[in-house]
């Protein structure tokens, strides 16, 4: 029994050091802001490597999305007889909830534990130790544009994945089923409202993008520096980063979407 | 040592995972000579040279770099004292995703604001000076661990530092390579008049070039002088090392019970 209270302490404390840890990090990062000279092209470096990179994912899974969302709701509208709204449906599913969920999973099992894999084995053959020794601050250098990267990347890809989407539930509900096309879009028109809906996923996608970046970053820096110990900071980034996702939508969808 | 000490280290007691790993250790190691710091393997010399660099804090003692007390500098000033050291890891640490030239390029872009075509030129000299000129444009996985150690060198004397520190250099290293490597050592320490501090137990190699060397074990500095002085050493634990025995201060064996015990022979006439 004592035992188990003994673990349960341990296993608390590591996690309170561990939180602890990541926001002095953090503060680290933000404190160290690169010169814009030096720190421009290393941020466009990394807008490639994680916003680029990542858009032939997000399209499609974008795409099959919408195109799903369409049949789906098709469905289940006709037989309210309401297969008009489907745009409505499939624009405001998208843009308030599927647009930044989505794709800051896929962002951080594509983006986000190559950042942790790329840091962690940065640490493991001791290049930030060399950078260090040569005068050269790694957060600066190494981490902070990772982690603006992938903060404005993720709202972008956001917006792409939701337009994409948008895009294939019309290729499916208009050019397939047969809905009346400016039902569709008119529809659409007059329920999305730009402050409540658009603006809110748009908030939603910063705060995933910040979050999905900050647990890569900051794993792969803090990883064990060992083949094992990369492979465990690469997992914990795609967890970690799923959950707090999927929590903070929650929190997010409540407080913005919520009429108490 | 007739040379004024570029480093000091005084009383230095340094734990990591509640293991005592310095326990008090005095040390000068003098400026523009070659010191070696020799031991047993995981009495922490890598983990001394992180302490000079600044890249770990002792719990006590005084560690003077170039007369500046490194556990005590703000986080600015240590950067701007590291721009005069030089490191070289035992990995090599090269940038893996940029060429030779880049790799040593790299401390030239960041530090100064030279012109491309003197950058081009200060890291061709560099690399002539370590014969790997004609290898500019390899990238680190096309390098053999010689070359690797060889680039590393040139990138850490590009900003000609006062100090270079060399991390196991000739670990794993052909006869060829380690020759190469001890050659290099040697010329660029007279040549650029560098503070050398090498960390080895290669103990032919290391005392063949160093001017000076120290003997760590057991969390303190247990023999220190020329290498002349040292083959002399009282300490049986010093003679062991240099020497190589496998039995002595330092058991053959590793702490155990009672071996008849173990092998359910006890009583029995071993």
């Amino acid at each position: 029994m004592m035992d188990r209270v003994a673990g349960l302490g341990r296993s608390s404390l590591e996690v309170v050091g561990s939180l602890g840890r990541a926001t002095q990090f953090l503060v680290g990062v933000l404190a160290g802001v690169p010169k814009p000279a030096t720190g421009f092209p290393l941020l466009v470096r990394q807008l490639y490597t994680v916003g680029v990179l990542s858009l032939a994912i997000v399209v499609v899974s974008g795409l099959f999305i919408g195109m799903v969302l369409a049949l789906q709701g098709y469905t289940i509208l006709s037989d309210y007889g309401s297969e008009a709204a489907i745009g409505q449906m499939i624009s405001l599913t998208l843009v308030r909830e599927l647009g930044p969920v989505v794709a800051a999973l896929l962002f951080a099992g594509r983006a986000g534990s190559a950042l942790t894999a790329e840091i962690g084995l940065m640490k493991a053959t001791e290049q930030l130790s060399s950078m260090e020794m040569m005068g050269v601050d790694p957060l600066r250098r190494v981490i902070a544009p990772r982690l603006w990267a992938g903060f404005i990347a993720m709202p972008i890809l956001a917006m792409i994945f939701s337009v994409v989407g948008i895009w294939g539930g019309m290729l499916v509900g208009v050019e397939w089923l047969g809905v009346f096309e400016g039902s569709f879009w008119g529809n659409m028109q007059s329920s999305v409202d730009f402050i409540d809906d658009v603006m809110n996923g748009f908030i939603k996608s910063v705060v995933f993008g910040f979050v999905c970046a900050w647990i890569a970053v900051y794993q792969g820096y803090d990883c064990v520096p060992t083949s094992a110990g990369i492979s465990s900071a690469t997992t914990k980034t795609v967890v970690y980063s799923s959950l707090a996702v999927l929590g903070l939508d929650f929190v997010l969808t409540a407080v913005m979407f919520g009429d108490f | 040592m007739e040379s004024s000490a570029y480093i000091t280290l005084k009383d230095v007691v340094f734990s990591r995972s509640g293991r005592r790993i310095f326990d008090g250790i005095t040390l000068d190691i003098p400026e523009g000579k070659i010191t070696a710091i020799m031991g047993p393997s995981g009495t922490g010399k890598t983990t001394l040279l992180r302490v000079i660099g600044g890249q770990l804090k002792p719990d006590s003692g005084q560690v003077m770099v170039a007369g500046h007390e490194v556990p005590k500098l703000k986080r600015k000033d240590l950067y701007q004292l590291r721009e005069k050291m030089g490191m070289l890891f035992q990995s090599g640490a090269l940038f893996t995703d940029i060429s030779v030239f880049e790799n040593v390029a790299f401390p030239l872009r960041v530090h100064t604001s030279l012109p491309e075509d003197m950058i081009r030129d200060i890291v061709l000299m560099k690399l002539e000076a370590v014969g790997l000129r004609g290898a500019r444009n390899l990238m680190p996985s096309e390098l053999s661990g010689g070359m690797t150690r060889r680039v590393a060198l040139a990138r850490s004397i590009a900003l000609d530092p006062e100090l270079i520190m060399y991390d196991e250099p000739f670990a794993g290293q052909d006869p060829i390579a380690m020759g190469v490597l001890v050659k290099l050592i040697r010329d660029l320490n007279s040549s650029m008049g560098l503070t050398s501090v090498l960390v080895s137990h290669d103990v032919p190699e290391s005392l063949s070039i160093c001017h000076y060397a120290c003997i760590i074990a057991d969390g303190k500095v247990i023999g220190a002088g020329t290498p002349d002085e040292l083959r002399n050493h009282p300490s049986e634990l010093v003679r062991q090392f240099l020497s190589g025995q496998p039995d002595g201060p330092v058991p053959f064996h590793y702490p155990a019970s009672d071996p008849a015990t173990d092998f359910g022979i006890k009583g029995a006439l071993l």
